[in-house]
C-alpha cells in the first residue's frame, strides 16, 4: 500500500513539477504567470492520444507532431495573451488575458475532442500493472530528463545564458542588445514543450481528459507558490512534495476532503511564507 | 399581490388581445401541432444519455409525421440544450412553459437539472416525463404532472443487490462511488440498503474520478475480505481503472453497479480486453440478448426498424428506445385525448402495460414509477452489440 | 445619489461646481431600472424569470463590483459566497440543523455568514499577489462544493435540498421578480454611495495608486476587509435569492461558468463603472438565451470577450459610453496658479513646531543610501534638499513619510517620534507628500483625485456613506468644495472633470500639489515638483510655494532647479553620498567650497 502511494504520489509529482516548471519558464522570460500552463498539460495528452490512437501514427511521430503542437500553443500564448499586455505589466491584465486564452482551448478541446476520458498510448509497453508500470516511471524520468536537459541549456549554452539573463533583469539585457522579444519567443515555446511533455508522460496516469486542464493550473501552480517564483529547483522539490501529500490524503481521509486538505495546506502555507518557502527578493516600490 | 385598477385594466386588455386572437380557436386547435419540448444535456460532461435518448425522439417524430401524424397534427419537437447545468435547465423550463407553450415535456436526463425543474413544472402543470431515477423526483401527490418511464435508483438497486446475495451469493460487499453528487448519493442509499437485506458491506469509498490510481482504495476493499464491488459512478475513466487495477492485483473480484460500467468508451481504456471480463452492468430484460443471442421479438424488430435510420453501434439501445417510447407516450395521449395538461395527464394515470421498447409501462394516480422492476437486470458489461447486452451469468 | 462619476465627467462641470445631483450619472441607471420594472406588464413568466436571474446576478456583481472594478483585486471565484449563501439560506428554512427560519430571517443570517466567509476569502488578497490571489479564490470555489457534497445530513449532499418558498406575496413570478429588483436597485444605490465617497475613492486609489493611498491615509487592510464584508453579505443574499429563484440545489449548479460569468460582468462593464458592470451583467444573462444554438460555446463565446475587452477596450463598456471624455483637449496649455486662494486652503492653526531627523541611516543590499543625516524642517519654513542622483534625498523623503524604516536614527514630528515604517499614518499626524513620478488614478477624474487626498478628514463611517446619511453627504459637499479650491488655487479648475490620465505631466504635478493640500497639512514633503515645467511654470511654482509656507505649513523640497531652490528656500541643505556635505542659508551654500566644487559645478 505504502510503496502504491509512493509510485503514484511521485508519478503525479513529477507531472505537477512539469507545469511547476512551465509556469516558471513563462514567468522568467517575461514576468508573466500564465493560466496557460495547466491547459498545455492537458493538451499533451489529447495531442499525444490524437495523433497516436485517433490517427494511427507511429509513437516517435505523435510525440514530435504533440511538441510542436503544444510549442505553436506557446507562441500563441505570447502573442495573443502575453505580449499585447506586457506594456503594462502593473495592472496585471495578464491575469484576464490568459485566463480568456485558457478558457478558450479548454473550451475548443471539450466540444471537438470530448468531454469524457480517453484513452492514451502506452510507450514502452512494459511492466504492465504493478507499481513497476511505465506509468508510474514515465513522469519521473520525463521529469528527470527535462531537468537535465534544462540545466545543460541554461548553463552551457549561449542560448541559454541569454534567458537567465533576460530573467535576472530584463532591461539591462534588452540594453546589452540581446533579441529580448525573440529569447521570449522561444520561452514560450520551450514552456510549450515541457507542458505537452508532462501531460503525454503523465498520459497514461490522467489519460486524455479535458478536465485536467484546469486540475493542473491548480495542482502546477502549488509548487510554485510552494518553491517561490521562478525557482525550478523549489518547483520540482514542491511539486514532489504535493504528489505524495495528495495521494497520501486521498488514501488517509478519502476522495472529497483530499481537494480540501491540498488547499488548506497551500493557503496556509502562502499565508505563512507569500514569497514560498525557497524564498525569493521583495521589489523596491518606493 | 393587490390587484390595482390600473393592472386590472391591462389584465383586461391582455385577455381581450388574447381572445381576440384565440377567436378561430377550434379551428386551429384541430390543426396545430403537438408541441413537445425536450431538455436535452446534448453537450457537457455527461451527454451520452441525452444524445442516445435525441436519436430516438427524432426517430419516433419523423416516423409518427411521416404516416400523418396523430389525428391530422403534426409533431413538433423543440429541443433545449441544458449542459446538464441546472441553472440553464430553468431557463428552458421556464421557456417553454411561458414562451413556446409546449403541451409536454420529455427530460431532462439528469438527476440534478431534474431537481431542479421538477417544482416548476408542477406549478404549470406541465405534464412531463423523465428518465431520471432519484427516488425523490417521482411523488404523485407532490408533482402530480411528473412521470418516470425509467428505473427508480431504487430498483437499480434492488437489481444490484439482489445479484450480488442471490446470484452471486456474496456476502461482504464494498461500496465505491465517485465524488460528484450522484455518486455520494448513491453510495449511501446503496450501503444502506444492503445493509438491510443483511450484506455485510465492508468498506464504502467515494473516489475522485480523476485520482490517477485506484490501488489504495481497491487494497482496502480487499483487505476488508469483499467478495463484490458494487460500483456508482458515471465515470468511464474510473471504471476502466478500477478493471485495470483488479487484474493488476490478480483479484478476480466481480464488480456490479452502474450501467456507465458497459459503455463503449471503456474498451480503449483498458489495457487488455479481458481486464472487462467478471463486469455486470444495470441492463434492461428488453434490451438483451437471451442464451440464443436474440431480443425479445418486439425489439429484435425494432433493431431491424432502426437498421440504416440510427446508428447504434455508439450507444445503448435502451437511451434510443426510451426516446422513441417518450414520443409515443405523448402521441398517444394526444390521440386517446387532447393536447390539454388534464386530458395528458389523466391518460398516463390510465395506462397500464404500455407496449414500449424499452419496457412495458404502468401508471396510476398513486403510482408514477412506470418501470416494472423485474425487467431490470444485470448485463454482462462487455458484451455490447447494436447498443444491447447479454444477460449477466444467472438469469434464464 | 450624488455627484460625478468618470462615466459621466466632462459634460457635467458645472453641475459638479454646483454640488448638485448629477443626472448624467443616475439617468441611465434609473431609466434601466424602470425599464426593468416593465418587464412583468409587457411580457411572459419566462422573461421575468430572466429578468430574476440578472437581477440576482447584479446583487452579487454589484457588489462584486467593488473587488474587482473599484479595489482591483481579482477574485475570480465569487460563487463561493453565492453558494454558501443558497446552501446557508435553504438550511436555515428547511430546518436541517434548527427550528425553521422564515425566509428573510435566513436571509439575514446567510448574509452575516457571507460577511464572515468573505472576510475569510479576501484576507489572502492582504499578503498575496494578483495571480495567487486569483488562484485562491478559485480554490475557495472548489472546496465550498466539496463541503456541501460532504455534509450530507445537512446539505443533501449530492442530493441537494429544496430551496427556500417565499412567502406572499413574493410566492408569484411577479412578486419575486420585484423583491430581486429591489435588492438589486439598493445594491446599485448602496454601491453608487460607496464610489463616490472617500471609500470608493480610496479604493480606486489602492488599486492604481497604492504608495499615494499610504501616503494620503487610506489603511488599505482596513478598507478591504470592510468591502470584503459587504461584498460577501451581498453576494450571500444574492445566493439565497438564487437558491429560490431555482426552487431547488444541488452542488452541480454552482459550476465555475458561473464565477466566470460574475468576473467578466464586471470587466466587461470596465473597471470604476457602475452603470458599465450592470449592462454587462444584463446582457451576459440575456446573451445565452437568445443563442440557444451556441449553448455549447456561451463559455468559449465569454472568454473571447474577455480577451477582447482586454486587449481592445480596457475601458470596456463604461469608456465606450464616455463621451466627455472624448472632446479634445486644447494642446499646450499653461498653468497659472492663484497662489491667493492658498488662504482659503490651508488652515493657519498649525502648531507643529518641526520635523527632526537625527542620525538617520538606511542601507539597500548592503549600501548604505543614507548615512547619518540630521535635517530639521520648520512650520512656516522652505527647506531645500539639493544633491547629486543617488545622494539619498528621495530615500529621506520616504523614512519621513513611513515608507521605511531606519536602521538607525530617529525621526521626530513636534518632539514627538513618529513610528518607523508606518506610513498610513504619516497623513493623519500632518505630513503630506508628492512623488518623482506622479502617482495618480489615471481613471478617475482630476477632481476626484484631488479628493483622495483629504480622504483623512472624512467624518462619516462605512455604513453611513452607505446609506448616504447627513454625515456622508456633508463630508462630500466640504471635500467636493475644498477640492475645487485646491484645484482652482492650482489652476487646474477647468480640467476638475477630465481623466487624470489625459493631463500633462506639468499638470499631473500641480494636481498632486492641489492632492497633498487636501489633508491640510503642517508639512507638505515635494519630489522634484519642477521637473517638465516651463521656466514660467517654475516661477509661478515657486510662488505658490512661498505662499504655501506663509501659511504656516513647513515645506521640504527636493530639486535639481537650483534657481528655484536659492529663489524660495529659507534654508537648504545639501546630501551627497547618503551624508550631509552642507547646511545653511541660501547665500551660505551659494558660497560653500565643497558644494561648488561637487554639486554646483564652479
Amino acid at each position: 500500500m505504502l510503496a502504491s502511494i509512493i509510485a503514484s504520489g511521485l508519478a503525479v509529482g513529477a507531472v505537477y513539477a512539469l507545469i511547476g516548471v512551465t509556469y516558471n519558464t513563462m514567468f522568467s522570460a517575461s514576468r508573466v504567470m500564465s493560466f496557460t500552463a495547466g491547459q498545455l498539460g492537458m493538451l499533451g495528452g489529447v495531442f499525444g492520444s490524437l495523433f497516436v490512437l485517433r490517427l494511427g501514427l507511429p509513437l516517435v511521430v505523435g510525440l514530435v507532431l504533440m511538441l510542436v503542437c503544444c510549442a505553436i500553443v506557446g507562441l500563441i500564448t505570447e502573442f495573443i495573451a502575453v505580449r499585447p499586455v506586457l506594456k503594462s505589466l502593473d495592472q496585471h491584465l495578464y491575469v484576464l488575458s490568459t485566463l480568456a486564452l485558457a478558457l478558450m482551448i479548454q473550451q475548443v478541446v471539450a466540444v471537438e475532442w470530448s468531454t469524457e476520458p480517453q484513452a492514451f498510448p502506452r510507450v514502452f509497453g512494459t511492466g504492465a500493472g504493478g507499481i513497476l508500470d511505465e506509468k508510474f516511471w514515465l513522469p519521473v524520468l520525463t521529469c528527470a530528463v527535462t531537468i537535465c536537459a534544462l540545466e545543460l541549456l541554461y548553463r552551457r549554452t549561449l542560448t541559454g545564458l541569454s534567458f537567465l539573463a533576460i530573467a535576472e533583469d530584463n532591461f539591462a539585457a534588452r540594453a546589452l542588445g540581446l533579441p529580448e522579444r525573440n529569447l521570449r519567443m522561444a520561452s514560450y515555446a520551450l514552456a510549450g514543450m515541457i507542458g505537452g511533455l508532462a501531460g503525454f508522460s503523465g498520459g497514461q496516469l490522467l489519460l486524455a481528459f479535458v478536465a485536467n486542464g484546469p486540475l493542473l493550473n491548480f495542482y502546477g501552480f502549488v509548487p510554485v507558490a510552494l518553491g517561490g517564483l521562478g525557482n525550478n529547483r523549489g518547483a520540482i522539490v514542491g511539486g514532489f512534495a504535493l504528489g505524495l501529500f495528495q495521494q497520501a490524503a486521498n488514501f488517509l481521509v478519502g476522495g472529497i476532503f483530499s481537494s480540501v486538505a491540498v488547499f488548506m495546506l497551500f493557503i496556509a502555507v502562502l499565508l505563512a511564507a507569500p514569497r514560498g518557502l525557497f524564498g525569493g527578493h521583495l521589489a523596491r516600490r518606493v | 399581490m393587490k390587484t390595482t385598477r390600473r393592472e386590472f385594466a391591462i389584465g383586461t386588455a391582455a385577455s381581450a388581445a388574447a381572445s381576440a386572437f384565440s377567436f378561430p380557436c377550434p379551428a386551429i386547435a384541430q390543426t396545430e401541432p403537438i408541441r413537445i419540448g425536450w431538455l436535452a444535456a446534448l453537450t457537457g460532461a455527461s451527454s451520452a444519455p441525452a444524445i442516445g435518448f435525441d436519436r430516438g425522439v427524432r426517430y419516433a417524430a419523423e416516423t409518427i409525421n411521416a404516416t400523418g401524424g396523430v389525428k391530422g397534427r403534426k409533431i413538433e419537437v423543440t429541443t433545449r440544450d441544458t449542459q446538464g447545468d441546472p441553472t440553464k435547465a430553468v431557463n428552458a423550463t421556464q421557456e417553454m412553459i411561458s414562451q413556446l407553450k409546449v403541451h409536454a415535456v420529455w427530460g431532462p436526463t439528469n438527476s440534478g437539472e431534474s431537481l431542479a425543474i421538477t417544482p416548476i413544472m408542477a406549478r404549470a402543470k406541465m405534464p412531463n416525463i423523465h428518465p431520471c431515477v432519484i427516488d425523490s423526483l417521482i411523488d404523485p401527490e407532490k408533482f402530480p404532472n411528473a412521470f418516470r418511464t425509467s428505473p427508480s435508483n431504487t430498483q437499480w438497486n434492488d437489481a444490484v443487490r439482489t445479484y450480488c446475495i442471490k446470484v452471486l451469493k456474496v456476502k461482504k460487499v464494498a461500496v465505491i462511488a465517485d465524488t460528484t453528487g450522484y455518486g455520494v448519493a448513491a453510495a449511501k442509499y446503496s450501503t444502506e440498503a444492503l445493509k438491510k437485506d443483511g450484506a455485510d458491506v465492508v468498506y464504502v469509498a467515494n473516489i475522485d474520478a480523476t485520482q490517477p490510481d485506484m490501488t489504495p482504495d481497491m487494497l482496502r476493499a480487499k483487505n476488508a475480505g469483499a467478495e463484490a464491488i458494487v460500483v456508482w459512478s458515471t465515470s468511464t475513466g474510473m471504471d476502466a481503472r478500477m478493471f485495470n487495477t483488479r487484474a493488476t492485483m490478480r483479484w478476480d473480484v466481480a464488480f456490479v453497479g452502474h450501467p456507465s460500467m458497459s459503455s463503449g468508451e471503456i474498451k480503449s481504456l483498458l489495457e487488455k480486453p479481458a481486464n472487462w471480463e467478471k463486469v455486470y452492468a444495470v441492463g434492461y430484460r428488453s434490451c438483451s440478448y437471451d442464451a440464443n443471442g436474440k431480443l425479445p421479438p418486439r425489439n429484435e424488430e425494432f433493431v431491424a426498424q432502426l437498421k440504416g435510420k440510427v446508428e447504434l453501434s455508439d450507444t445503448l439501445l435502451w437511451w434510443v428506445a426510451g426516446g422513441v417510447d417518450a414520443i409515443n407516450l405523448i402521441a398517444k395521449a394526444v390521440e386517446n385525448g387532447s393536447t390539454s395538461p388534464d386530458d395528458i395527464i389523466k391518460y398516463w394515470n390510465s395506462v397500464k402495460k404500455f407496449p414500449g421498447y424499452f419496457g412495458d409501462y404502468t401508471w396510476s394516480p398513486t403510482e408514477h414509477n412506470g418501470y416494472p422492476g423485474d425487467d431490470v437486470v444485470m448485463s454482462d458489461a462487455s458484451s455490447a452489440k447494436n447498443g444491447a447486452f447479454k444477460l449477466a451469468p444467472g438469469y434464464s | 445619489m450624488a455627484i460625478s462619476s468618470e462615466s459621466a465627467a466632462g459634460t457635467m462641470q458645472e453641475k459638479s461646481l454646483a454640488g448638485t445631483g448629477s443626472w448624467m450619472f443616475s439617468g441611465p441607471l434609473i431609466m434601466i431600472f424602470c425599464l426593468a420594472a416593465l418587464v412583468p406588464f409587457v411580457t411572459n413568466d419566462y422573461w421575468v424569470l430572466i429578468a430574476t436571474r440578472a437581477a440576482i446576478y447584479w446583487v452579487l456583481v454589484g457588489a462584486l463590483n467593488l473587488v474587482i472594478g473599484f479595489a482591483g483585486q481579482l477574485a475570480i471565484g465569487y460563487v463561493a459566497l453565492l453558494t454558501l449563501g443558497a446552501y446557508t439560506t435553504s438550511v436555515l428554512v428547511a430546518g436541517n440543523v434548527s427550528p425553521p427560519v422564515p425566509v428573510f430571517g435566513a436571509l439575514a443570517i446567510a448574509g452575516v455568514a457571507g460577511a464572515i466567509f468573505g472576510v475569510i476569502v479576501g484576507l489572502p488578497a492582504l499578503r498575496l499577489r494578483t495571480f495567487y490571489f486569483a488562484i485562491s479564490t478559485l480554490g475557495f470555489a472548489t472546496i465550498i462544493t466539496q463541503i456541501a457534497l460532504a455534509w450530507q445530513s445537512v446539505t443533501g449532499g449530492g442530493i441537494g435540498l429544496p430551496g427556500p418558498e417565499m412567502p406572499a406575496p413574493f410566492h408569484t413570478h411577479a412578486g419575486f421578480y420585484f423583491l430581486c429588483l429591489t435588492a438589486a436597485g439598493l445594491i446599485t444605490w448602496m454601491t453608487a454611495n460607496i464610489a463616490h465617497s472617500r471609500f470608493g475613492r480610496g479604493l480606486i486609489a489602492v488599486r492604481d495608486a497604492d504608495v499615494a493611498a499610504e501616503a494620503t491615509g487610506i489603511r488599505k487592510a482596513r478598507l478591504l476587509m470592510t468591502i470584503f464584508v459587504f461584498t460577501g453579505a451581498s453576494a450571500a443574499i444574492a445566493g439565497g435569492l438564487f437558491a429560490a429563484l431555482q426552487t431547488y440545489i444541488t452542488p452541480d449548479a454552482f459550476t465555475f461558468d458561473l464565477s466566470v460569468l460574475f468576473f467578466i460582468s464586471v470587466l466587461i462593464g470596465g473597471r470604476g463603472s457602475i452603470l458599465g458592470p450592470l449592462l454587462g451583467t444584463v446582457i451576459l444573462t440575456l446573451l445565452p438565451e437568445f443563442a440557444a444554438p451556441l449553448a455549447a460555446w456561451s463559455t468559449f463565446l465569454y472568454a473571447v470577450l474577455l480577451l477582447v475587452i482586454v486587449l481592445v477596450a480596457p475601458g470596456g463598456i463604461a469608456a465606450l459610453l464616455d463621451f466627455g471624455n472624448r472632446r479634445v483637449l486644447r494642446a499646450n496649455r499653461t498653468i497659472v496658479p492663484k497662489a491667493a486662494l492658498v488662504g482659503h486652503l490651508l488652515a493657519t492653526d498649525k502648531a507643529k513646531s518641526g520635523i527632526a531627523l537625527r542620525g538617520v541611516v538606511l542601507s539597500f543590499l548592503g549600501v548604505r543610501a543614507i548615512d547619518g543625516v540630521d535635517l530639521d524642517v520648520e512650520a512656516g519654513k522652505i527647506h531645500g534638499l539639493i544633491g547629486p542622483n543617488g545622494s539619498g534625498k528621495t530615500t529621506i523623503l520616504n523614512v519621513i513619510s513611513g515608507f521605511y524604516g531606519p536602521e538607525a536614527g530617529s525621526i521626530a514630528l513636534g518632539g514627538e517620534a513618529l513610528k518607523p515604517g508606518d506610513s498610513e499614518s504619516r497623513a493623519s499626524q500632518g505630513i503630506a507628500r508628492t512623488f518623482q513620478t506622479p502617482r495618480i488614478v489615471g481613471e478617475a477624474s482630476v477632481l476626484q483625485n484631488v479628493m483622495i487626498g483629504g480622504t483623512i478628514r472624512g467624518q462619516s463611517t462605512f455604513v453611513e456613506s452607505l446609506f448616504c446619511l447627513p454625515r456622508h453627504r456633508g463630508d462630500e459637499r466640504t471635500l467636493r468644495s475644498e477640492a475645487m479650491t485646491a484645484l482652482s488655487a492650482v489652476g487646474l479648475e477647468s480640467l476638475a472633470d477630465i481623466r487624470a490620465d489625459r493631463l500633462q505631466h506639468s499638470e499631473l504635478r500641480f494636481m498632486e500639489i492641489a492632492r497633498a493640500c487636501m489633508a491640510r497639512p503642517a508639512f507638505i514633503l515635494l519630489d522634484e515638483p519642477a521637473a517638465g515645467l516651463s521656466a514660467d511654470e517654475i516661477l509661478r511654482l515657486g510662488q505658490f510655494l512661498k505662499a504655501i509656507s506663509r501659511q504656516g505649513t513647513g515645506v521640504l523640497l527636493v530639486e535639481h532647479h537650483a534657481d528655484l531652490i536659492f529663489d524660495i528656500c529659507d534654508y537648504v541643505t545639501v546630501l551627497n553620498l547618503g551624508r550631509v556635505l552642507a547646511q545653511g542659508t541660501p547665500a551660505e551654500i551659494r558660497v560653500h567650497k565643497e558644494v561648488i566644487s561637487a554639486y554646483l559645478g564652479g
